[in-house]
């Protein structure tokens, strides 16, 4: 389990961590999404204890992590794949890993096979993929077997084939009972990992529940409408209790399928050009939720509204 | 909560027993020899040190053993001491800003929580190591130049100040290590480490010279690359600087300071 509370980060000018306050429960993966800056990788360098917090604090299974006798077997982190030295083989990066911890060495073959590393062991990781640093990434990770595992941005550089693989191995560690706590800024992916989801923007958490909850708030559905009688089916529309807008040349109705919404409009003997059921997808909503969290917009709106009206500007537009 | 998760989580590592330092300093050793540079540094401290000092040797003796020779046989038989402490200072940035600049560092500092235990375990291992490579450069060089000197009748004895001498080899190069390691972890840059400590080495302890009066010949003294080198010489280099114990211990001090620094700004700053 990791707690944060009131977690705040300041660097010389800049306000990177906000007062996070958030739980990251065993036995589920927990999606940690936002925009690039949002504050993530800092969150995550607290987490770790390699950056002091300003104020507040985070825990680790109730302590601090630098506190832990042997960290590697607590919590397992993938923070930058590419932090490795390029002339060292990936079974002496792992070697060091291990030693440090009192890991037994025989750990070192099992976590290289786990990720599929075990035919360039030897080879000098300078000249892996982005993939397979990836890989070596997440095996240092699994290392000391941790009851929690930390993972920045792991799908990063990865092919598909890498990136489902990435999904089940985080999935397995939830069923086994694991904290599995992952970053990234691409909501589809998260969609797809993730039971949990924190959202953070501007070092501001936007959003914290859960996938199916989010999904239901913010990815909301509409079916579009065109129609040369566009008036008259708004009316009919709005007369049968359905929530109508317009936009342009096309109507939007929510609550009802487009079964319901053909039914009555054709009973009218109204001529339809488009009957389409539309899901606002959740890279959109997340899109929309982060909008005014994203580091380049940080002074184009002067007025500042809360990251959470922009997100009842999406349902605004639905309904 | 807790409790429950990690007893249905099967870590066979959790059975073994507490980390301490021994198993830090087995890591960095593990670093350490798992890359070239190591090898390389290593490799290049033993030929030029030696085989410099035995070319210089075998060059000279018949001059040396002539009347009009003004220098002493003691001088050359350490002559490789001029360059290996370059050596020694490469090694030891190695050590530590290659993991800054990999940002390895991170995955160090995650692995072992306890910054200083990191900065002593490093120091050690380039200590020992820099040790054992300049007292086996300084004993070859002694053994290969002496057979040059003898032949000319001016042979020296492994003993008195050319024993101290020997073993100096070993502490000049394990102190400018040390001292090298401290500093790349203030500055954090393999360029920016070398080029300051061999500045502060090489040229500004020869400029401290020329502030005038007393100030500039104790300032000469005390630089750190001029109160080392002494211990690893027979006859000094140059006669004004401090005695060869004396300087040692004088750098010793400094060498504490600047260690002393790092690990206070290692505890401090952001990884």
């Amino acid at each position: 389990m990791i707690r944060a509370e009131a977690l705040t980060k300041r660097f010389r000018d800049a306000l990177a961590v906000d007062g996070l306050d958030f739980t990251v429960e065993p036995g589920r993966v927990t999606g940690f999404l936002g925009p690039n800056g949002a504050g993530k990788s800092t969150t995550m360098r607290m987490i770790l204890g390699l950056d002091a917090p300003t104020s507040g604090r985070v825990t680790v299974n109730g302590h601090r992590y630098a506190t832990s006798p042997a960290p590697l077997r607590e919590v397992g982190a993938l923070l930058d794949a590419h932090a490795i030295h390029p002339g060292r083989s990936a079974r002496d990066h792992l070697r060091w890993l291990a030693a440090s911890n009192g890991i037994p060495t025989t750990r070192v073959g099992e976590v290289l096979e786990l990720v599929g590393l075990e035919g360039v062991a030897g080879r000098r990781a300078g000249r892996f993929s982005l993939g397979m640093g990836q890989r070596l990434g997440i095996a240092a990770a699994l290392l000391g077997d941790p009851p929690v595992v930390v993972l920045d941005e792991p799908v990063n550089g990865l092919d598909p084939e890498g990136i489902r693989w990435v999904r089940e191995l985080a999935r397995e560690l939830a069923d086994e009972g694991r904290t599995v706590f992952i970053s990234s800024h691409l909501m589809s992916e998260m969609a797809l990992m993730a039971d949990h989801l924190i959202v953070i923007g501007r070092g501001r958490i936007l959003a914290d529940s859960s996938m199916a909850e989010f999904m239901a708030q913010h990815a909301a559905s509409y079916v579009r409408v065109r129609t040369p009688r566009l008036a008259e089916a708004r009316e009919l529309l709005v007369g049968s209790g359905v929530e109508v807008s317009v936009e342009g040349e096309e109507l939007r109705v929510s609550g009802r399928g487009t079964d319901a919404v053909g039914e009555l409009l054709g009973g009218h003997g109204l001529v339809l050009h488009e009957l389409t059921q539309v899901s606002a997808s959740l890279e959109e909503a997340f899109m929309t939720l982060t909008a005014d969290a994203v580091e380049y917009h940080a002074h184009s709106d002067l007025t500042g509204p809360a990251p959470h009206a922009a997100a009842g500007e999406l349902t605004g537009v639905a309904s | 909560m807790t409790a429950a998760v990690e007893a249905r989580t099967p870590t066979p590592a959790a059975a073994t027993r507490t980390p301490g330092f021994v198993d830090v300093l087995r890591a960095e050793w593990v670093k350490m020899v798992s890359v070239r540079s190591t090898w390389w540094t290593v490799a290049t401290t033993f030929l030029i040190g030696a085989g410099l000092t035995i070319l210089m040797c075998w060059g000279n003796a018949d001059w040396l053993a002539s009347p009009e020779a003004d220098e002493s046989p003691g001088s050359f038989i350490t002559f490789g001491t001029m360059f290996t402490p370059i050596l020694a200072v490469i090694f030891g940035a190695l050590l530590v800003t290659t993991e800054y600049g990999t940002r390895m560092i991170h995955a160090t500092f995650a692995a072992v929580p306890a910054r200083g235990k990191v900065l002593t375990a490093k120091a050690l291992l380039a200590g020992a190591v820099m040790f054992v490579v300049g007292l086996v450069t300084a004993l070859v060089a002694y053994a290969g130049g002496n057979i040059f000197f003898e032949r000319e009748g001016i042979g020296i004895a492994l003993e008195g100040d050319m024993l101290r001498a020997v073993v100096g080899g070993g502490l000049a190069l394990a102190g400018m290590a040390v001292f090298t390691v401290a500093v790349g972890f203030l500055l954090r840059h393999t360029a920016g480490t070398i080029s300051l400590v061999l500045a502060l080495i090489m040229i500004l302890g020869n400029l401290v010279n020329i502030v005038p009066g007393e100030l500039g010949e104790w300032l000469t003294k005390l630089m750190p690359g001029n109160a080392v080198m002494p211990v690893a010489n027979v006859v000094s280099f140059n006669p004004n600087l401090l005695e060869p114990w004396t300087g040692f211990a004088v750098f010793l001090a400094e060498c504490a300071a600047v260690v002393a620094v790092a690990w206070v700004m290692l505890r401090r700053r952001d990884a």
